[in-house]
């Protein structure tokens, strides 16, 4: 009897031990969870910024979480914390996300919540601040702003006695002449989604939609537009640019810093990633290769969001006000990211290749904003894929891809 | 009498604990996924979803790209369940052989089966690197061809990493299961046999295949469960579905249903599809392959 009722309680006690234990008793400080999707040296920079803001902050900590680079698993990661009704209190995302979020009643307008935010806002640039508005409120601040610009290898263009173009004309030759064959290319690009081949399709004039983001139809398969994939479909065809875009090839990055690759377009950051990586690679900047209507590129960058469910609204706001403040963004600076505040421009602290990325910005385009733009990318990446695989010219896949955006952009 | 009631109890109270485990864990979100699957599930706000019945299955079973991804799985399943056992079937043999180092190769055979997918995914996405790979080197050094394959960017040849990636995985597994089986056969139906004069090869095919049945039947069931579950390499390496949504098998497209699409009603259904498929298969294999062994 007396042995059975020890077997009794061993087995309640199991069941006792498996029920989670009660949450630990509410402290004094507030914590604030922040989820970002920085590089390594950009954490660096971060963990510099945690250590200023709660020093002078005491009672708030900040608990930032590292997600991956890839945009589509961050995506995931914040769509399926907002359906589990357990989201962090602010988020650095991509600025092409914002509108998105905030038609799905996830994100806190910040005109609601900052007094003055009319003279607030006017410290920041104009661009990147216009990418967190979406139905007439602001859902966001900038943190940093970025473009594409052309990187070449020097030694490669002076070995074959070539200028760094300046026109994409130029730029197609000084591709086709840097290739050999199926080792060395001109020139190559990451990937089909829509990123990757903006910057020259936006300096050879392209577009998506009208400026309303009503139709597609007239300006993603307009002449030019289809030109401007034409050219990139052509570089490809004739072994100027590396088939690496299309999956399982050396990526731009290192193909670049190993002298595979003579050109890539890329961001600020690539000079962080250098220095870490390939130390002695020299890095040369060039503005994007102008089309007829001059040069142009794409705006990418980041606005730090509160999150709707946050139990710590105060708190946070006064994290993200810190991330858009002078001294934050001058030690993020140090990292390759541009500050979003104009009155920083000129300031003595910022590396001095920031130079010309500024000047790209001067003409660079956003992508579309649009609650639709990931669908809109998708169907975008999808034409550029059956032009390169030649199972569509130019103009039907783009005709196709209008067609897809519309019936996107009609169901509003 | 109090004791006779504790001891009726006490079965009950030992299994309780898992069994609530199980039903918290297995049974209750199995059930949730099937209501969810009847409906256009709104993640945000699920009382705002809007029911369809039968909506969703229809919609996918019409789908081009759940065909295509129906077909990739099915495939996978064709060749790399032979494969492994194959494979697996002669690396049994070779180990059931009494020979010196038979633990060092036994070991050696496991090791596939214990890294982690997603490590030897990344390795074999290298090996079959279009430009840095290991493959398309070893292919040219020799003659075979003369310009690198773009293995990762072709929709049919990406499946060879894929498939391969399958079997080499699994042989292992499939050998020591094998290894068990082969084991299990009494030597003397060896001696009689050699003794009635049947050699190697006869007494492969009618001792050893016979008896090894049950072990085989097994394990084509085991292993068409798992190639038809077959979803991290195809992830990693085709991103899911890359390029145009071909390259898809069903547990990819019901992630990027779900997760990407956020249409959870969708990749519900899809997942029981994908259940009922398993269930029909598996019970068609077993009704066909299964037999009483008989050793008389």
């Amino acid at each position: 009897m007396l042995r059975r009722f020890a077997l009794l309680i061993t087995a309640l006690a199991l069941m006792v031990a498996l029920v989670p234990a009660l949450p630990a008793a509410a402290q004094d400080t507030v914590t604030v969870k922040y989820w970002h999707t920085l590089s390594d040296s950009e954490t660096e920079k971060l963990d510099e910024l945690i250590s200023m803001f709660e020093e002078a902050n005491p009672g708030i900590k900040i608990e930032a979480s590292r997600y991956a680079q890839n945009a589509n698993e961050f995506r995931q990661v914040i769509m399926t914390a907002l359906a589990s009704g357990d989201p962090p209190d602010v988020i650095r995302m991509d600025i092409a996300w914002v509108s998105e979020f905030a038609d799905l009643g996830a994100l806190v307008a910040m005109d609601e919540v900052i007094p003055d935010f009319d003279t607030y806002k006017e410290q920041f640039f104009p661009a990147p601040l216009q990418t967190n508005y979406f139905a007439g409120h602001y859902y966001g601040l900038p943190v940093s702003t970025n473009t594409q610009v052309l990187l070449y290898n020097r030694a490669q263009f002076e070995e074959a006695g070539l200028e760094v173009p300046t026109t994409i004309n130029e730029f197609v030759d000084a591709a086709c002449a840097l290739s050999n064959g199926e080792e060395r290319y001109g020139y190559a690009m990451g990937g089909t989604y829509f990123w990757a081949p903006a910057p020259l399709f936006f300096a050879q004039g392209g577009s998506i939609t009208d400026p309303e983001v009503t139709t597609a139809d007239g300006y993603l398969n307009s002449e030019a537009s289809v030109a401007a994939f034409e050219t990139l479909v052509n570089l490809y065809n004739d072994g100027c640019m590396s088939p690496n875009l299309l999956g399982g090839g050396i990526a731009t990055d290192a193909g670049h810093a190993t002298d595979l690759y003579s050109m890539i377009i890329d961001g600020p950051w690539m000079v962080s990633i250098y220095e870490a990586n390939y130390p002695d690679f020299e890095v040369n900047f060039a503005l994007v290769p102008a089309g007829e209507t001059g040069t142009s590129s794409v705006v990418g960058g980041e606005d730090a969001v509160l999150m709707d469910g946050s139990k710590h609204q105060e708190e946070a706001l006064k994290w993200m006000q810190f991330l858009a403040s002078d001294e934050a963004q001058i030690v993020m600076a140090d990292a390759g990211v541009i500050p979003t505040l104009s009155g920083l421009t000129g300031n003595e602290a910022l590396p001095e290749y920031f130079q010309i990325f500024m000047e790209q910005l001067e003409t660079a385009n956003l992508r579309t904003p649009s609650p639709h733009w990931n669908e809109m990318d998708n169907a975008i990446n999808n034409a550029y894929q059956y032009m390169l695989r030649g199972e569509k010219t130019p103009q039907e896949a783009l005709d196709d891809a209008a067609a897809e955006i519309d019936a996107m952009l009609s169901g509003d | 009498m109090q004791q006779a009631a504790l001891r009726k109890l006490m079965p009950y109270l030992f299994l309780l604990p898992g069994f609530a485990l199980f039903t918290l864990f297995v049974l209750y979100p199995m059930a949730y996924s099937l209501r969810v699957s009847f409906y256009d599930w709104n993640i945000i706000n699920p009382t705002r979803s809007e029911f369809l019945g039968l909506q969703n299955y229809r919609d996918i079973v019409q789908d081009p790209i759940f065909q295509r991804a129906v077909r990739n799985t099915l495939l996978y399943a064709l060749v790399t369940v032979p494969g492994q056992m194959i494979l697996g079937l002669g690396v049994a043999i070779l180990l059931n052989q009494k020979m010196p180092g038979q633990t060092f190769f036994r070991t050696v055979y496991y090791l596939p089966v214990i890294t982690s997918w997603v490590v030897v995914t990344l390795l074999f996405e290298y090996l079959f690197n279009s430009q840095a790979g290991l493959i398309n080197y070893g292919l040219q050094q020799v003659g075979l061809i003369d310009k690198p394959i773009r293995w990762m960017a072709d929709e049919n040849l990406v499946m060879v990493p894929i498939n391969l990636l399958g079997i080499w995985k699994g042989v292992g597994w499939t050998a020591v299961v094998m290894l068990a089986g082969l084991q299990g056969i009494p030597t003397e139906l060896y001696e009689a046999a050699a003794v009635d004069g049947a050699n190697a090869l006869r007494r492969f095919r009618n001792v050893t295949l016979p008896l090894l049945r049950p072990t085989l039947v097994f394990l084509v069931v085991v292993l068409t469960i798992g190639a038809l579950n077959v979803y991290i390499s195809g992830l990693l390496i085709t991103n899911g579905g890359d390029p145009l949504d071909r390259t898809h098998f069903v547990l990819t497209l019901m992630y990027q249903e779900t997760f990407d699409n956020l249409e959870f009603g969708r990749g519900a259904a899809i997942s029981y599809l994908l259940t009922s498929l398993i269930f029909v298969i598996s019970l068609v294999q077993i009704r066909f392959l299964q037999r009483e062994v008989d050793y008389a």
